[in-house]
């Protein structure tokens, strides 16, 4: 041995290069244990253990670098261009792609397989020389591998592999999927393709690979995760495809259906398909965890499903909140939606995102002048409603209604819609509200008159009553509103004399119009003593007379009008003011000759017409007996009324201002004349019509002037008597103690102050307002 | 239902005890409230000259009154402050007034009690805020000297300059205090 | 032509046949009610003295019932008695 040690070196290097391959030919491996024994001595005793480590290793790097990972990346670059870079082209069938994939995977796994003995003889040289590979990486040789694998792996890949991955993952879920929910829920939607085509792999049903495709499936993901290139390679493109996959279940299971809880089945969807399906992937299918597995099965449990459910309650709530402009105008059918939204905004952070969304959604689908103030207030009513049930505090509404309410401020028939709304039966939503409203119940000590505390104190039932007074505060004073409905309510009453008081009765009661609803029920009572065949007046009656008797002081001011009526007329009126004043006595009654409700029968030449007319046309037609001519001047004088409405059928415009009657009909077969105000006998109409008729009460903004000028009294008053105040002061005494008191906002006080100032009536310094001396 | 009502009917009901007499007061006081507050707006509405009153602070209950002396009198171009106190039987019982500005006058003592037969066994439920302050006001210029309160005030009425004289000291006397 | 009216329906307001509009008592208006009640015209109705003044029934009572020696028309003084 001495004696060849010259010449032996040399020798001896060629058998360590071979052992351990350097500059071998890697595919020539043999596992001869005994040989590596040898040859490790003798590398201890040439003590070149880290340099043999070194060369070893690097020439294992070089062979990933230069001919595996290229090699394996082969397999996609050539699809690549055979395809001319169309990655998204769908030309490859999922079978082609599943085998190209795991031939590919496979003959990576079979290469970094075959370094195995190698890693291993590298790790007996450490074991036995003393060699160390890089400290800086924990774990073994083994780990060591691996992590160049990778490595190498990622810093050679092309582009189009994510895509074919994606794929060849899409395919094999689509396989799962089908097996998994597929049979249940597709059987009845694709009953024809069926027939011929697996649901799966979209082969002929005959022909199904599904189950190939799953062994293959299988395979890939257990030889990725034994070289630890599964989450590395695949990792994002799993959980893109299933966050995909989420997305398009959730908007398909939400597509415009609101009335279902959808959370808890979806919930169990993603447990059993997306979870389900990681399981497969992760752990090589269901059930067949060994106690190897059981680090990726709690991680699957745990994390996994956190993030997934997590995902879908994310994807859900921002479907939900796409929807929710539907969601809430479709209240109260889309509750379960509601409660879906409301219970996953816990879990999310989307809040913000929700009132932004439903902000921009009503201020473009909502609030511009191609929707009718109705409409809104619908909207507006549901939003309460809806909002309420995802956030019983209030602080959604608030934040999404305010938009609204400015808006709704901002037109000028608002209050008068909602008034209407109110009292229509043909818009009963709004109705229905006031009547689901628990009535008050009022202690006679205590009545709800003209005093403002009442509305000031009183707390609504938060649910129902609070939408009226939700209603109500668009205006921020309950008193322009009340105003506003009593001049509806006073119309209303006054244009169908037949008024059915028994629906408002429970609500009126809380804006104040008790004693409107009592007269209606008082004159009913009275026209029927007044009417009634025992009244010995009745005999000499040339026609039937009732009223409406009012109590003035409960209603809305009057415009004043002095209809003159004819003699025969006054002389009926008379009549009943005194049985009225039988029945009632000391009392007596101011007619409103202009307001009413008449049924005239007019005698023709050759028809008769039976109509319902106001006063006014009552009496313009009944001074066409005398005369067939008259000009508006004339018929002004003689009635007193100023306009005089001659729009009869029977009559006819022959010059400006000048009518005269049509005895025949003659003249009204283009239809000018003759049917205008008609009716069919029997058939009234209103003798008002709602829209067109002007309404016979004064406006509550006419008296905006007036008001002022009993504030300004007021305050003349203040300051007298305690010198100097601040706006504040004044704005709350005003407040405090004006009867009835408008609302007048601090601005709109301190603007009138001011000009008060500018006209010398106020002195203002330090803050306060005084009266200038004398 | 408890939510639904008017929170002044939960409080009579709330306690049983004394809830008769607790409703009465409440509605009495309730309806003196109103009656002084159309009080207050007649006054306001009517703007009478040299007469004027309106609730001191948040308490309808308790009002400032302002009175000019009436013309050709001693006590023309002076202005008085007084004060008026309602009871809960307003307008059935007279209310409480007195003068804040210290007054010399025969029918006035130092503490601005008034002798006014209106306010004691001659009042009326029909009389009112206007009335009294209308009443004092001629009160000043036509004092009743049979039964002074101030008898310095009620012997020196005689001699009308003199009077006018201490009147004025009195009075700017009494203002400058004020001040 | 002739015109026949079959039936008129009117509107009208009630109002007591009284020398003043308002109570002397309460000042509120006698079509209106007293300040203690919420209904007008049969739940609150006005009563004649003998000196033809006139108040709520409400009020002339609470009146009388706080006036020891005397029963006095508020506005008169003269001794008050109901007008048959």
């Amino acid at each position: 041995m001495a004696a060849g040690k010259q010449c032996d070196s040399k020798q001896q290097w060629e058998v360590i290069k071979k052992s351990f391959f350097i500059e071998g030919n890697l595919s020539d491996i043999s596992d001869g244990e005994d040989d590596l024994a040898l040859v490790i001595r003798l590398v201890q005793q040439l003590g070149a253990g880290q340099l043999v480590l070194d060369l070893a290793l690097d020439a294992i790097w070089v062979a990933l670098r230069q001919s595996i990972v290229p090699k394996f990346w082969s397999n996609f670059v050539i699809y690549n261009s055979q395809r001319c870079g169309k990655d998204d082209d769908p030309g490859e069938g999922s079978v082609e792609v599943m085998s190209r994939v795991a031939t590919a995977i496979s003959e990576l796994y079979d290469s970094a397989v075959s370094f195995l003995p190698q890693i291993h003889r590298c790790e007996m040289l450490c074991e036995h020389s003393g060699a160390k590979f890089e400290e800086c990486i924990p774990g073994g040789m083994m780990e060591h591998f691996k992590l160049h694998l990778r490595a190498t792996l990622h810093s050679q890949m092309p582009t189009s592999f994510t895509n074919l991955l994606h794929k060849f993952y899409s395919a094999a879920f689509k396989v799962f999927y089908h097996a998994e929910v597929g049979n249940q829920v597709e059987e009845s939607d694709e009953t024809t393709d069926e027939a011929m085509q697996c649901g799966g792999c979209d082969a002929a049903t005959d022909a199904c690979h599904c189950q190939a495709i799953t062994n293959t499936f299988c395979q890939v993901n257990r030889q990725l995760l034994e070289l630890d290139l599964l989450e590395r390679l695949a990792g994002d493109i799993i959980s893109s495809l299933l966050l995909s996959v989420i997305t398009d279940h959730v908007s398909a299971t939400c597509r415009d259906s609101y009335d279902q809880s959808r959370i808890s089945q979806l919930e169990k969807w993603v447990e059993n398909v997306v979870i389900g399906w990681l399981e497969v992937v992760y752990c090589g299918g269901r059930g067949q965890l060994s106690s190897a597995d059981s680090a990726i099965q709690t991680m699957v449990a745990n994390n996994l499903n956190q993030t997934y459910m997590t995902a879908l309650y994310h994807t859900y709530t921002t479907t939900r909140i796409d929807q929710l402009f539907n969601i809430v105008i479709e209240y109260p059918e889309s509750q379960p939606a509601l409660e879906d939204i409301r219970e996953c905004l816990d879990r999310t952070h989307l809040r913000n995102h929700l009132v932004e969304s439903l902000r921009s959604a009503i201020q473009t689908r909502l609030l511009h002048p191609g929707v009718n103030t109705t409409d809104v207030l619908h909207a507006y009513i549901s939003a309460i409603k809806a909002l309420r049930v995802l956030d019983p505090k209030g602080v959604l509404l608030e934040l999404v209604s305010e938009p609204v309410r400015q808006y709704l401020r901002g037109r000028e028939d608002t209050v008068r819609y909602i008034v209407t709304s109110l009292t229509d039966e043909s818009c009963s939503e709004l109705s229905e509200e006031l009547l689901v409203a628990a009535p008050l119940v009022l202690d006679d000590s205590h009545s709800d008159d003209d005093n403002m505390d009442f509305w000031e104190t009183w707390t609504p039932d938060p649910r129902t009553a609070d939408i009226i007074s939700m209603l109500v505060n668009i205006y921020g004073s309950k008193d322009v509103f009340i105003t506003e409905y009593r001049t509806i309510l006073a119309d209303r009453i006054l244009s169908q004399f037949s008024y059915d008081t028994e629906r408002e009765i429970r609500y009126l009661e809380h804006l104040k119009c008790e004693v409107m609803v009592k007269d209606v029920a008082d004159s009913k009572r009275i026209n029927s003593s007044i009417n009634s065949d025992e009244n010995p007046r009745r005999e000499k009656q040339k026609f039937p007379v009732s009223c409406m008797i009012l109590s003035a002081q409960f209603w809305p001011s009057f415009k004043e009008e002095r209809l003159q009526l004819p003699e025969e007329v006054m002389k009926e009126l008379d009549t009943y003011t005194e049985a009225f004043q039988d029945l009632k006595g000391n009392r007596t009654l101011n007619w409103k000759p202009h307001l009413g409700q008449v049924q005239v029968e007019i005698e023709l030449k050759n028809r008769t017409l039976n109509l319902t007319v106001t006063p006014t046309q009552a009496t313009v037609i009944y001074h066409f007996q005398e005369r067939s001519r008259w000009s508006i001047g004339d018929l002004s004088t003689i009635t007193q009324e100023n306009f005089p409405c001659p729009c009869q059928g029977v009559l006819q415009e022959v010059e400006s201002d000048v009518f005269v009657l049509v005895e025949g009909e003659e003249l009204g077969d283009k239809g000018h004349t003759a049917t205008v105000g008609v009716s069919q006998p029997d058939i009234a109409p209103p003798a008002i019509e709602e829209d067109e008729a002007e309404s016979v009460m004064a406006s509550a903004q006419d008296q905006r002037e007036e008001e002022l000028q009993v504030f300004w009294s007021y305050i003349v008053g203040m300051l007298t008597n305690l010198d100097s105040l601040p706006l504040e002061r004044i704005h709350a005494m005003l407040k405090m103690f004006v009867q009835g008191s408008v609302e007048c906002s601090p601005q709109e006080l301190r603007a009138f102050l001011d000009r008060k100032v500018r006209q010398h009536q106020l002195i203002f310094t330090n803050g306060l307002y005084k009266l200038p001396k004398n | 239902m408890a939510q639904n009502v008017p929170p002044g009917t939960v409080a009579a009901s709330d306690s049983n005890k004394n809830n008769n007499e607790r409703a009465i007061a409440g509605r009495d006081s309730h309806s003196v409230s109103k009656r002084l507050q159309h009080e207050l707006m007649t006054l306001m509405i009517s703007m009478d000259k040299g007469i004027s009153a309106f609730p001191d602070g948040d308490n309808l209950f308790k009002w400032v009154g302002t009175l000019t002396g009436p013309a050709s009198t001693v006590y023309e171009g002076l202005s008085y402050r007084l004060s008026l106190e309602f009871p809960s039987s307003y307008p059935y019982a007279a209310p409480t007034v007195k003068f804040i500005t210290s007054c010399f006058h025969p029918n006035v003592d130092l503490h601005g009690n008034i002798c006014l037969d209106i306010l004691k066994e001659k009042w009326s439920a029909s009389y009112d805020v206007r009335a009294i302050l209308l009443s004092i006001q001629s009160l000043l210029g036509e004092p009743n000297n049979d039964s002074p309160l101030n008898g310095h005030a009620a012997e020196l009425w005689a001699n009308q300059v003199a009077y006018k004289k201490h009147l004025l000291e009195h009075y700017k006397k009494a203002n400058g205090e004020s001040k | 032509m002739k015109v026949k009216i079959k039936s008129w329906t009117g509107v009208a307001t009630w109002r007591w046949v009284a020398n003043d509009d308002s109570c002397g008592i309460c000042r509120m208006p006698f079509d209106g009610c007293c300040s203690d009640c919420r209904l007008p015209g049969d739940d609150c109705p006005l009563v004649w003295g003998q000196c033809s003044h006139c108040f709520h029934i409400h009020c002339i009572m609470k009146w009388l019932q706080s006036q020891q020696l005397h029963q006095q028309c508020p506005m008169c003084r003269q001794e008050w008695k109901f007008k048959e």
